[in-house]
C-alpha cells in the first residue's frame, strides 16, 4: 500500500514542476533556518571535546545576595565556591573557572586581544583537552602562584607565528606567563571551556577575588551519579544558610548546581528573582514555541498551495471514491504525499544548511566557530520536517477527502 | 462592481479565507521587520551629539565586582592615574566617566516626578567631559568648579528631556528629584554593567539643572534613549556616602593626530606602574564604534534576509494559488467573455478580487499592529516610526499581492470564450 502511495507521490511531484518547485522552495528554506538554529544549539550544548564528560557535570554558575530592599546577582564568587562547594556529596571533582575576560598584549606595535580564563588544576581533568604540545598546569602550579599558561592554537599563531611555543613566554595585560601547553581552539559559544589563554587563578593581580560571594567565577562539578543531583543540591543549599553576610543590607544568599541547559535558560529567560530551578524546561518550551511560530507562515503558504491543487486531482479522487476508497484512506494517501514532499525539501535543506554553516564558519562572526552537521541535527531536521509535513498536510487532506465523488468526477466541485 | 467582487470571493470562501490568512500573517511578519528597520534608521539619522574623532577610552578594571562600595585609596589611585596622562605630550585632554560612549551596558533610572513617571539614561562625568567630546550646550552652562560644595547637585540634561519635562517653560534652575511619598522608597531600576542610578540612597541634595545639551547618545547611532541626565563627578572631593562621587570606570583621552598603538602600549605600561593591582584597556572610540555597529547590524541583516526569503516564498505561493484559481475558473471567465465582457474587465475582476482580499487581511493586520502603541507595549518607539512602518508594510503587501496577480490575470484575459465553454 505504502509503496504505491510513494510511487504516486513521486509521479505527482514530477507532474507540475513549477508547483513542485514553489513547494520545495518554501519547505527547504524553512528547514534551512530551523536546522541552522538547531546546529547553533547543538554547538552550545552537545558534548564535543573537550566536554566529553558533559553528561555528568553540573555547574554552579549563578549567585544572588538577597536583602529586604537590595539584591546583588551575578556569577558565583570565588569565596562561595571555595568555602562552600568543596567536598559536596556525590561529587567526584570540582573545578573553579572564571568567565573569560578580555586581555590585551602589544606585539611589534600591534594590539592583540585574547580571552583569558583563570582556573585551577582540576579544570584539565574534568575537561578532556587534546594537547598539541606540552600539557596542563597542575594544582601545585596553582598553589605556588606560578606564572604559567596554556594557550590555544590561534594564540600560538598570533604570538609565535605557529612555531612551537612551549617554554616561551608571552606578556598579557601587563603580566608575563610561560607557556606550558597548547590546545586546539574551542568555539566562543562553549561557555565552560572557551578561552584563548588559561592561567592559574592565583596569578590575578590582586587577591580581592578570593573574598567575593558574587563574582565572575563558576564551579564545574563532576558528579559520581548524575541522577542523584538532588543529594548534592540539598547539601549545598543547607550550607548556604550558614554563610555570613558581607553587608547588613543582605540577609541570604542563593545559588544552585544545575545543568548547562538550566544555566543558559536562566540567562535568557530568568526573571532574576532568585534561584528557582527548571529554567531548562522553560527554555525548551520557548524554543518549541519559537520554532512553531516560525513555521506558521510557511505552513499557511503550503496549505494554501496544496488546497488549491486539490481540484487538479478531482477526477482521480472521484474515481477512487466511486470504487469505494474511504475518506481515511484518501487522507492517509495525501498526508504520505505531503510527507514525501517535505522530506525531499528537508534533504535539499540539509545540503543548503551544510553549505551555509561552512560560510558562517569562514566569516569569523563567531570566534573559532566549528559549526557542523551531524546525525543529531539530521535527526532534529527530519523531526521538524515531519512536524511541518503534518502541520501543512492535514487540512488539505481533510478537504480532499470530503470531495463528493459525483461532483469530483464532473469537475464541478468547489 | 465591488458588491459583485465580494460575492465572487464569498462563493469561494474556503480557498479565499486561507489566502486572507496568509496575507495577514505575512503582513504581521513584514510589519515587525520593517518596524525594526525603520526604528534603526530613525535612530541612525538623529545627531549623536558628540565627536569620537581622536578620542580614546581607557577603561579601568579595579578588580572588584560591584562599584557601589569604594575606598579613599581607590579614589586616590584614580587621581594618580589622571596625573599620569599629563606626562604624555600626545594627550591633549582627559575626562573621567562612569560609562564610555559605545561601551556595552547602560545605566538608566525611572521614577515618579511631578506625579508622572519619567525615565532617562544616566552617566556621571568629570568637568572635562563636555569639552573633550564637543557636547553642544544649548541652554545654561556645563559643569564647573563653581558647583563644588554647593547645596545642590548639578545636572545637565539633553534637549529631548528638557522638552519632555518642561515644554517651552524655563528649565535651568529646576529640579528633577523623585516625588517623596511617605514610607515609600524611590523606585529605581538599572541594567547592564555599571547599572544603577547613583542618585540613591544618599539622596539629600536636590538635583538642579544647570545646563541643557543638544544631545549625548552614549551608544551612538543605535542608541534609542530619548531622555538623558549627566551628573557631575568631582574627584577632588571624597565622600564615601556620596555614590555619585565613586571613582570613574573609564577615562576618555583626546590624543593628537597620528597617535598609534605604540602610544597605547607606552600608556598602559605607565598606568600599570601607577596602579599595579588594576588592569587597563585602551581602545580608540572609532574602533568601539565599528564593533558596536557590527554587533547591531549582524542580527538585523540576518533577520532581514530571513524576512526577504519568507516574502519571496509567500509571493511564489500566492502566484501558484492564483494561477491555479484562474485555470479552474476558465469556464466562468469564458462565460463572461461570451456575454461580451472586454478583456480589461476580466482582468479588472481578477485584480479586484485580489485587492479586496488584501484589504480584508490588511484591516485585520493593522488592527493587530496598532495594539502595540495603544497598549504602550513598546513604549520607547515614537509614533512616527509606527506610522512610517505601517505605511511601508501596507504598500509593500499591496504591491506584492498585485504583482503576484499580474501574470494570472493576463492569463485570464487570454481565455477564448468558444474554447472555454467546452472546457472540462
Amino acid at each position: 500500500m505504502i509503496k504505491s502511495y510513494l510511487l504516486l507521490a513521486w509521479k505527482v511531484l514530477l507532474r507540475r514542476k513549477f508547483f513542485t518547485f514553489i513547494s520545495l522552495f518554501g519547505i527547504s528554506f524553512t528547514l534551512v533556518v530551523l536546522m541552522l538554529a538547531t546546529s547553533l544549539l547543538d554547538h552550545v550544548f552537545a558534548g564535543y571535546p573537550p566536554e566529553t564528560k558533559h553528561a555528568s557535570t553540573v555547574n554552579i554558575a549563578y549567585a544572588m545576595l538577597k536583602g529586604e530592599h537590595s539584591r546583588r546577582n551575578g556569577f558565583a564568587g570565588f569565596a562561595l565556591l571555595d568555602k562552600y562547594a568543596r567536598g559536596l556529596p556525590n561529587v567526584e571533582m570540582m573545578t573553579v573557572v572564571s568567565m573569560p575576560s578580555g586581555a590585551y598584549s602589544y606585539l611589534n606595535g600591534q594590539r592583540i586581544k585574547s580571552f583569558m580564563k583563570r582556573t585551577d588544576g582540576n579544570f584539565w581533568r574534568i575537561l578532556d583537552f587534546q594537547f598539541i604540545e606540552g600539557g596542563p598546569f597542575s594544582e601545585t602550579d596553582v598553589k605556588d602562584h606560578r606564572m604559567v599558561a596554556v594557550i590555544n592554537q590561534s594564540t600560538r599563531q598570533r604570538f609565535f607565528g605557529g612555531q612551537p611555543a612551549r617554554g616561551k613566554s608571552l606578556e598579557v595585560d601587563g603580566q608575563r606567563f610561560t607557556v606550558v601547553g597548547v590546545v586546539p581552539d574551542v568555539p566562543i559559544l562553549r561557555l565552560v571551556p572557551f578561552g584563548d589563554i588559561w592561567v592559574p587563578h592565583t596569578t590575578a593581580k590582586s587577591d580581592s577575588y578570593t573574598k567575593d560571594l558574587v563574582g565572575d567565577f563558576m564551579g564545574v562539578l563532576l558528579l559520581k551519579d548524575p541522577s542523584k543531583i538532588a543529594l548534592t543540591r540539598d547539601e549545598f543549599w543547607s550550607r548556604l544558610k550558614t554563610v555570613p553576610m558581607p553587608d547588613p543590607m543582605f540577609t541570604s544568599i542563593e545559588s544552585t548546581p544545575e545543568t548547562l541547559f538550566d544555566t543558559i535558560g536562566r540567562m535568557f529567560i530568568g526573571d532574576g528573582t532568585g534561584v528557582g530551578t527548571g529554567y531548562g524546561d522553560k527554555l525548551k518550551l520557548a524554543l518549541a514555541i519559537a520554532a512553531a511560530l516560525f513555521m506558521l507562515l510557511p505552513a499557511v503558504n503550503l496549505i494554501n498551495l496544496n488546497t488549491s491543487r486539490i481540484l487538479e486531482r478531482a477526477s482521480e479522487i472521484g474515481v477512487r471514491k466511486a470504487f469505494g476508497a474511504s475518506s481515511w484512506t484518501l487522507v492517509g494517501q495525501f498526508i504520505v504525499e505531503n510527507l514525501v514532499l517535505t522530506l525531499v525539501g528537508a534533504a535539499v535543506g540539509f545540503v543548503l544548511a551544510g553549505w551555509l554553516l561552512g560560510l558562517l564558519n569562514g566569516s569569523g562572526l563567531i570566534e573559532y566557530a566549528d559549526l557542523r552537521l551531524n546525525y543529531r541535527i539530521f535527526f532534529w531536521g527530519a523531526l521538524l520536517a515531519v512536524g511541518f509535513g503534518l502541520l501543512s498536510g492535514v487540512y488539505p487532506a481533510w478537504r480532499m477527502s470530503r470531495l463528493h465523488p459525483v461532483q469530483a468526477l464532473k469537475g464541478t466541485a468547489r | 462592481m465591488i458588491r459583485h467582487i465580494f460575492k465572487l470571493i464569498w462563493n469561494r470562501k474556503r480557498t479565499n479565507v486561507l489566502m486572507v490568512l496568509e496575507i495577514f500573517v505575512s503582513f504581521i511578519v513584514l510589519f515587525a521587520v520593517v518596524g525594526l528597520g525603520v526604528y534603526t534608521l530613525d535612530n541612525w539619522r538623529r545627531p549623536i551629539g558628540f565627536s569620537y574623532d581622536r578620542v580614546w577610552d581607557v577603561s579601568i578594571d579595579m578588580k572588584q565586582v560591584n562599584d557601589d562600595d569604594f575606598t579613599q585609596e581607590q579614589a586616590e589611585t584614580v587621581r594618580q592615574v589622571m596625573l599620569v596622562f599629563r606626562e604624555f605630550p600626545e594627550i591633549e585632554q582627559t575626562a573621567g566617566t562612569m560609562l564610555a560612549p559605545y561601551e556595552f551596558g547602560s545605566s538608566s533610572s525611572s521614577y515618579r516626578w511631578h506625579s508622572r513617571m519619567i525615565e532617562f539614561g544616566v552617566t556621571e562625568v568629570t568637568d572635562g567631559f563636555g569639552d573633550l567630546l564637543g557636547l553642544k550646550i544649548v541652554e545654561g552652562r556645563w559643569f564647573g568648579p563653581e558647583d563644588r560644595g554647593q547645596r545642590y547637585s548639578p545636572v545637565v540634561i539633553n534637549r529631548a528631556m528638557r522638552e519632555d519635562l518642561f515644554g517651552s517653560g524655563p528649565a535651568i534652575g529646576q529640579t528633577i528629584d523623585p516625588d517623596q511619598e511617605p514610607g515609600q522608597a524611590p523606585q529605581r531600576s538599572g541594567s547592564g554593567a555599571a547599572a544603577r542610578d547613583p542618585g540613591e540612597p544618599a539622596q539629600d541634595k536636590p538635583r538642579r539643572i544647570v545646563g541643557v545639551i543638544e544631545a549625548y547618545r552614549e551608544d551612538g547611532e543605535f542608541d534609542g534613549t530619548r531622555n538623558y541626565v549627566i551628573y557631575r563627578k568631582d574627584l577632588d572631593v571624597f565622600d564615601a556616602a556620596d555614590r555619585r562621587n565613586r571613582p570613574p570606570r573609564n577615562m576618555l583621552i583626546k590624543v593628537r593626530a597620528g597617535a598609534t598603538a605604540e602610544l597605547q602600549e607606552r600608556l598602559i605600561k605607565r598606568l600599570q606602574a601607577a596602579a599595579p593591582a588594576w588592569s587597563f584597556e585602551v581602545t580608540p572610540l572609532a574602533d568601539m564604534r565599528s564593533s558596536a555597529i557590527e554587533f547591531a547590524f549582524v542580527p538585523l541583516v540576518g533577520v532581514g534576509l530571513v524576512a526577504a526569503f519568507l516574502m519571496l516564498m509567500v509571493a511564489l505561493g500566492l502566484l501558484g494559488v492564483l494561477w491555479q484559481s484562474v485555470t479552474q475558473r476558465t469556464r466562468e471567465i469564458g462565460l463572461r467573455r461570451a456575454k461580451g465582457a472586454a478583456r480589461v474587465n476580466v482582468r479588472r475582476q481578477i485584480l479586484g478580487e485580489i485587492a479586496v482580499m488584501t484589504t480584508l487581511a490588511l484591516i485585520a493586520g493593522v488592527l493587530v499592529a496598532i495594539q502595540f502603541p495603544l497598549l504602550d507595549i513598546i513604549y520607547f518607539v515614537e509614533p512616527h516610526v509606527y506610522a512610517i512602518s505601517l505605511a511601508i508594510s501596507v504598500t509593500a503587501i499591496y504591491l506584492l499581492t498585485l504583482a503576484c496577480g499580474w501574470y494570472p490575470s493576463r492569463m485570464a484575459t487570454r481565455v477564448e470564450p468558444a474554447e472555454a465553454l467546452r472546457y472540462e
